[in-house]
């Protein structure tokens, strides 16, 4: 599993270092437009899908300007979590559904997270192994988060 | 001889007269009735007066016969004709009065019973009148029937909830099998669950009904988050009335209740974000270019999104709900249940008490 060297770092110091420096670290914090999160693009090819879904301990895949994405990214940033979050594109959208669901073997919703490398489920998923507890050990186990 | 403002007129067939103008207000009168505006009261005094009218017209009507017969080459049977015609119409006269009369205590009721929905949806604190929002104007029939399905299906809701109460609060009481308190348990879990159900169908037809929370009494509609109750506020309702709880329970009702702050935390926040999205779709473009611009239908689009929220919502009660059936024995959460239907009947017996007590006059 490859992790990029970026995981390491926690996120407020790793926003400041990035590009734009203190107003995109300001952004950051009030949330932005995707609720959070190292924000990553992709093409919709096989190989960009595949290295963002392998790269990334924790990364949601959702629409644009998705208000159900942002509840996602709240939740996990809230934990503590750094997810990488990848807005699509409209047009994006069908070609990044189908890179997905063959990762997984079956259909796709967005937004979708992945742990570790895996399908982990879209919101309900989220919401439900968060109050059962299950959430916090399986993205500590994923390397998403440290105690 | 004093004759009121009555006309008559010349009937061509038989060289009577007839007061036209009696027949003309009859029908007027019919008219009127369709005419919602016109209060109880008015209707009931025209009616009072017609009624008068018509007795001493019948009267009139005699009047001019006993006249003629000063004359007495009128020849016996046209008087009798005269009589008979003047029966006929008199006794047609009753039946439209009596038919007239009753419309009118139709009416009434109706009026009695628009006045008494107008009164409960006012003390409900619902906004009644005027305005886009009033009534279901301009709503398809779907979306009615969806509401009103609903809505039945709450009262039964409600009294199977009442029902369930009851044989709760006898069963804690009582000294009954580990197993059947158990059953009690799930038919009141199921029975949330089944809510739930109810109220995402509804979010389809109408998801501003679901958030209005319009079945609902004025003081649950205070407390209420997204359609529903917020999860971890009912834990701190519900959690003093179940101890003791042992250490390892209290450890675990902790994080449930952590857990669930954080997940209202981010629906809340998506909520806002979902505010801010359709308020600036709204608004973007120029103002002054009229109210059916495509901004409106763009933003439509994106209001989509609140039946998710509504649905996520009423995801997180009953997860929660489950997780603390989990944590508890069955006795704990038997009582558990019992206390938060108790809780919900005080809710809405302070919105009653509210709505009836005397207040000072705005």
């Amino acid at each position: 599993m490859l992790y990029s060297m970026q995981e390491a770092i926690p996120y407020k110091s790793h926003m400041a270092a990035t590009a734009g420096g203190r107003s995109r670290f300001h952004n950051f914090l009030k949330g932005a437009d995707n609720g959070g999160g190292r924000r990553l693009v992709t093409n919709g090819t096989k190989t960009s899908v595949m290295e963002l879904v392998v790269e990334n301990a924790v990364i949601v895949f959702g629409r644009r300007g998705c208000c159900m994405c942002h509840v996602v990214n709240r939740l996990l940033l809230g934990l503590g979590v750094n997810p990488a979050v990848c807005e699509v594109d409209e047009e994006k959208e069908e070609a990044v559904l189908n890179e997905l669901s063959m990762v997984n073997g079956g259909g796709i919703q967005f937004p979708a997270v992945f742990v570790g490398g895996k399908l982990f489920g879209g919101l309900d998923r989220v919401m439900s192994t968060h109050i059962t507890g299950e959430l916090v050990p399986i993205l500590k186990e994923a390397g998403a988060l440290w105690l | 001889m004093d004759f009121p403002s009555t006309q008559f007129v010349p009937s061509r067939a038989m060289g009577t007269y007839e007061p036209i103008h009696q027949i003309g207000m009859w029908g007027e009168n019919f008219k009127s009735i369709s005419n919602p505006n016109i209060s109880a009261s008015v209707i009931v005094d025209v009616a009072n007066k017609l009624e008068n009218e018509s007795e001493t017209t019948s009267h009139e009507m005699l009047v001019p016969s006993s006249k003629h017969d000063q004359e007495a080459s009128k020849p016996f049977d046209k008087i009798q004709r005269r009589l008979a015609q003047n029966r006929e119409a008199a006794r047609k006269s009753r039946l439209r009065k009596k038919a007239y009369v009753q419309q009118l205590e139709n009416s009434r009721l109706k009026l009695i019973q628009l006045e008494q929905e107008l009164e409960r949806s006012r003390q409900q604190g619902l906004y009644v009148g005027g305005g886009l929002e009033a009534g279901h104007l301009g709503i398809s029939g779907a979306v009615n029937s969806g509401i009103a399905a609903f809505e039945m299906g709450y009262e039964r809701w409600m009294e199977e909830q009442n029902k369930q109460i009851c044989e709760l609060r006898s069963a804690l009481n009582a000294q009954i099998s580990e197993i059947e308190l158990r059953i009690l348990v799930e038919s009141g879990m199921s029975h949330y669950f089944e809510l739930f159900r109810m109220k995402s169908s509804v979010a389809k037809a109408d998801v501003f009904y679901v958030m209005s929370g319009k079945w609902k009494t004025s003081a649950e509609r205070f407390f209420a988050w997204i359609g529903g109750f917020r999860p971890s506020e009912l834990l701190k309702v519900l959690v003093p009335q179940i101890d003791p709880l042992t250490d390892q329970q209290i450890l675990d009702v902790c994080n449930l209740k952590q857990s669930c702050q954080q997940a209202e935390d981010a629906l809340s926040q998506g909520m806002e974000k979902l505010r801010e999205t359709v308020s600036a779709t709204l608004a973007s473009g120029q103002m002054g270019q009229g109210t059916y611009v495509p901004q409106v239908a763009m933003a439509m689009e994106k209001l989509e999104a609140l039946v998710c929220f509504v649905n996520q919502a009423d995801h997180l009660r009953q997860e929660t709900l489950q997780q603390m059936s989990y944590i508890l024995t069955t006795r704990q959460a038997a009582r558990g249940l019992l206390a938060l239907g108790e809780y919900i009947h005080r809710l809405q017996a302070l919105s009653n008490l509210w709505a009836n007590h005397p207040r000072e006059p705005a």
